[in-house]
């Protein structure tokens, strides 16, 4: 298939403003009368407030807020699940801390400084709690309640042992299908509680008005959801609440529910009647947010032939303080699990946890990380011990084309349609060298070396035959002006991938209209339609097929009238860009001579008072296509530091039609460095004693990889399969988090390669890997003495 | 203690400002509206704040606003505009060295000290140079890329 404008790379539209610095962030938004917010947090992990004086402080001339000054509705951040999912255990301040870095107190002031001032004059008395870092003391009989009760679907529901949800998921019967197999496969993986280390820490900017209604300038990854969020916690009507897109500085689904300032930074402007300015500070953000941190048992059934027969997999998933989306997380772990491998029998017991520690939410892959990470390491053990090529074994096993995948959980599923994970496996293993790799045991000295493979994937969107139990809505404004130029209106967000660029590029193709005519509207909540929120891998799939759907709705409208004018059939006519007019053509090729500029027509329905060019669509996709992912890492152990060096990866994504070549590489290169992190190095340590981050919120504690160790260009083979998507815009499907999802598998691979040593806890750092090392060679001198004797006692036997 | 009179100099433009004894050259420059100059931790971690002080990369948020005092400061907005910019802002823009771009402003300072430091930096000089600029979204690969371009551009331009 060939196109215009998709697949070739341009000047991106928010480039220059970039790199000059003239890009607008939350942090950056600075109106008249504006004052500042200072945010109180708990010290303690889990402690009832029983006082607060704030006189103090309102001498000081701030004005401050606590539990009592806002609204108590219960909510949940999160509102991409449907009403009756949502699990509502927080309020825009806390009543009891339930964490440490938990928001108890707001203040606002003139300046930072006498906020800061007004912060420190506040006089908590606190009654401390027994508190829990760890799941399983939480579940403990005996064990003070983190949340009594929570709300959902307007029920009350009391929690018991800590436990905020469990869900048990089934696919045929497990028993008959492990009584089928003839080798049984059990292992239980831990992953790690790593930070989004995005580089903007939540900032949110709020602007009221004398008529009761707010502007907001929020850190979001939707601006919809933080207006619906906004309207129902301080009951104001929804055209009163406006939500302004601004930049954001990275994500990593961090900004998938409203953040906690965004709603104390409304209430203090609704307070102070003024524009009030709230920015985290890093310590801040980094007691926030976090990864789900989980605990994998996963047992495989296969037969002789190499064939699955069953899959069981117990996760228990430490979600921190609050529940922003743990049914989700059960849901999604279970799907991933289903969607990696044909499994005749499955079964999925999950179980998530309160801690008095971060909560956790979404971190690019959403589960999927932790999943895969469990799945490929335990397939490439099962296909090693039975002597099976890793990738002919995962090949005969996989879902591909006409298997069923489940995009977000047991509720959103539909058929593959477009499969490039052949292609990708086969061109991985020859840039890699893979047949060339070591086999395993083999290597002595000091430095080893090891190829390692995992694949994987990730769901374009959440869209499936049937509703389920998520939101998957996106919407689309499409305007031609009088020049033949474009106008999109879309509410979606652009985290820095290139989603909006990619928008524009289908509709410019569609429209037939050069790129640099096609617009993306500055969006706010007022003048734009619905959008869920940019996650789950949807931007290009989901907010470009709504975009496309209003394009082609606007290039039949551009026919009708234009056949009126030239007096041919709309059927008949075509459009193509005209590089040299810079706008679009519409011609029919049997009349050269009829022709008329787009923007020529547009300016026509106007003096003629036929109408306007444009359309408003939504749309929800009907599928949730695999964007799959192939890695293979090639690396080097040195066994006396335990330090592991990246000599080569080779990445291999599907994601159908490439809209954006040098962006989606880009998607790829910052999934190996965040795979990589994940893999090695990046983790967050809790104190057991205190509850707090041992990092003491110093961000490089938590081992975010910088440019010290990360491999050139020129090691980095990136290589897209030849695919088309039939239900995507264009054929194409998403990227973004299914860049890193199979990453650390393929690291521990790699390493089991290098050392013959199988690492199941995340992260492998230097010194798990040389105390292994040590235990390998304990065993390995215990053998050497056994044997010894054994040959001693057989020569003495023989005298 | 009370705010003194201070002189700013910021991208050759002169700034009298009134300023605590303990306030950072990073609140003061984001309050005279210099945004280009990014806060991501304030406390050294993550050089997003990166200006040039006299031609040398300093964290802005960990230096004392009084000590910049007559000194030449550039930020990423005084380096090059949207109609003129710097070869390395070109650079990192063509390269796809920006993505969220909120790293990038300060990447870009510390490169620029590196690049006249050493027109033409080794892989190691790089590294070192920029290790301390964090960035979550490119895995800095086309960073590399980037400031390598840059440097053949500006060789090619100062050999005229």
């Amino acid at each position: 298939m060939s196109y215009q404008i998709l697949g070739n790379d341009y000047f991106r539209k928010d480039g220059i403003g970039k790199v000059t610095g003239r890009e607008v962030y939350a942090s950056d938004v600075t109106l008249p009368r504006m004052w500042h917010a200072r945010v109180l947090r708990s010290p303690h992990a889990h402690a009832r407030i029983k006082s607060i004086d704030a006189r103090a402080a309102q001498e000081l001339g701030a004005v401050v807020l606590t539990y009592a000054d806002v609204p108590h509705l219960k909510y949940n951040e999160r509102i991409v699940s449907i009403p009756p999912h949502l699990y509502r255990d927080r309020t825009v301040l806390a009543d009891k801390a339930r964490h440490v870095g938990e928001a108890v107190a707001a203040v606002a002031a003139p300046t930072e400084q006498l906020a800061e001032k007004a912060l420190r004059a506040l006089q908590v008395e606190w009654e401390i709690l027994p508190h829990y870092t760890d799941p399983l003391a939480a579940q403990r009989a005996d064990a003070e309640p983190i949340h009594d009760s929570y709300i959902l679907n307007g029920q009350e529901i009391p929690v018991e042992n800590n436990v905020a949800v469990t869900r048990v998921v089934q696919v045929g019967d497990i028993e008959e299908g492990f009584a089928q197999a003839d080798h049984i496969f059990e292992r239980e993986f831990v992953t790690s509680r790593i930070y989004h280390a995005q580089m903007e820490t939540k900032s949110c900017v709020c602007d009221p008005a004398p008529d009761g209604s707010i502007t907001v300038y929020p850190t979001t990854q939707s601006i919809h959801n933080v207006r619906q969020l906004l309207g129902e916690i301080f009951s104001i009507p929804l055209h009163k609440v406006n939500v302004k897109r601004v930049a954001i500085g990275g994500t990593f689904g961090s900004s998938i529910q409203m953040n906690s300032i965004i709603p104390i930074c409304v209430a203090l402007a609704l307070k102070a009647k003024r524009p009030v300015k709230l920015v985290s500070t890093r310590e801040e953000d980094m007691y926030d947010h976090v990864r789900y941190q989980t605990k994998l048992k996963l047992k495989i059934g296969v037969t002789r032939e190499g064939k699955i027969t069953a899959g069981h997999m117990q996760a228990l998933a430490d979600i921190g303080g609050h529940n922003i989306q743990a049914y989700a997380l059960l849901s999604v772990l279970a799907g991933w699990t289903a969607s990696l491998y044909n499994y005749p029998n499955l079964k999925f017991e999950g179980k998530a946890v309160y801690t008095n520690k971060t909560p956790s939410c979404a971190l690019q892959g959403f589960g999927n990380p932790q999943a895969t990470f469990a799945a490929e390491s335990l397939m490439d053990e099962i296909a090693t011990e039975l002597d099976w090529d890793p990738i002919e074994f995962k090949l005969k096993n996989y879902v591909g084309l006409g298997g069923t995948f489940w995009g977000q959980g047991p509720s959103v599923q539909s058929i593959v349609r477009s499969d490039g994970v052949p292609q990708l496996l086969h061109d991985g293993a020859q840039k890699i060298g893979w047949r060339a790799r070591p086999k395993p045991g083999t290597q002595t000295g000091r430095y080893r070396h090891g190829i390692g493979m995992a694949r994987g994937f990730h769901t374009s969107g959440a869209g499936a035959p049937k509703p389920g139990e998520v939101i998957d809505y996106s919407g689309a404004f499409i305007k031609i002006n009088e020049d033949g130029s474009v106008d999109i209106v879309h509410a979606m967000m652009d985290h820095g991938g290139g989603t909006l660029e990619a928008i524009a590029k289908i509709v410019a193709e569609e429209l037939g209209v050069p790129i640099e005519r096609v617009g993306i509207s500055p969006a706010d909540t007022l003048t734009t339609v619905y959008d869920v929120v940019t996650h789950a891998t949807r931007g290009v799939y989901a907010g470009g097929g709504a975009a496309h759907k209003a394009a082609v709705k606007v290039k039949q409208q551009i026919f009708d009238y234009a056949s009126r004018i030239l007096g041919l059939q709309a059927d008949s006519l075509m459009i193509e860009p005209d590089y040299e007019l810079m706008q679009g053509v519409i011609y029919c090729p049997n009349f050269p001579e009829r022709r008329i500029t787009l923007g020529a027509l547009a300016k026509q329905l106007q003096v003629n008072s036929w109408g306007t060019l444009a359309a408003v669509e939504s749309l929800r996709q009907v599928n949730c296509p695999p964007a799959y992912v192939t890695y293979f890492i090639d690396l080097t152990v040195d066994t006396e530091t335990g330090q592991v060096t990246t000599n080569r990866a080779a990445i291999g994504s599907d994601c159908g039609t490439v809209v954006n070549p040098a962006m989606a590489i880009g998607q790829l290169e910052g999934g190996l460095s965040k795979g990589m992190g994940y893999a090695l190095v990046e983790d967050n340590q809790w104190d057991a004693q205190t509850g707090q981050l041992t990092s003491k919120g110093f961000w490089i504690d938590g081992k975010t990889p910088a440019i010290s160790e990360a491999p050139f260009v020129e090691n980095i083979i990136t290589h897209f399969a030849n695919t088309y998507e039939p239900s995507g815009p264009f054929g194409a499907k998403g990227i973004g988090e299914a860049a890193t999802n199979p990453c650390a598998a393929a690291y521990a691979n790699a390493l089991y390669n290098a050392l013959d040593i199988r690492f199941t806890e995340l992260p492998i750092t230097a010194e798990k890997i040389l105390s292994a090392l040590a235990a390998q060679d304990e065993r390995a001198s215990r053998a050497s003495d056994y044997l010894e004797n054994k040959v001693v006692a057989v020569m003495q036997a023989a005298e | 203690m009370n705010p003194k009179l201070v002189t700013l100099s910021v991208n050759h433009r002169t700034h009298h400002v009134a300023l605590n004894p303990n306030t950072t050259l990073l609140s003061a420059l984001r309050d005279l509206g210099y945004t280009d100059v990014k806060s991501g931790c304030e406390k050294g971690d993550c050089g997003a704040c990166t200006v040039l002080v006299n031609g040398i990369a300093v964290n802005a948020c960990l230096q004392l606003a009084w000590l910049a005092e007559g000194q030449d400061i550039l930020t990423v907005a005084g380096l090059g505009s949207s109609d003129q910019p710097h070869p390395l802002q070109t650079a990192f823009a063509d390269f796809g060295a920006a993505q969220c771009g909120f790293c990038t402003p300060g990447m870009i300072m510390s490169a620029k000290a590196l690049l006249d430091e050493r027109p033409q930096p080794t892989e190691a000089e790089m590294r070192k140079a920029l290790s301390g600029n964090l960035c979550r979204c490119t895995g800095y690969a086309r960073i590399f890329e980037a400031i390598e371009h840059a440097a053949k551009q500006l060789n090619v331009d100062s050999r005229g």
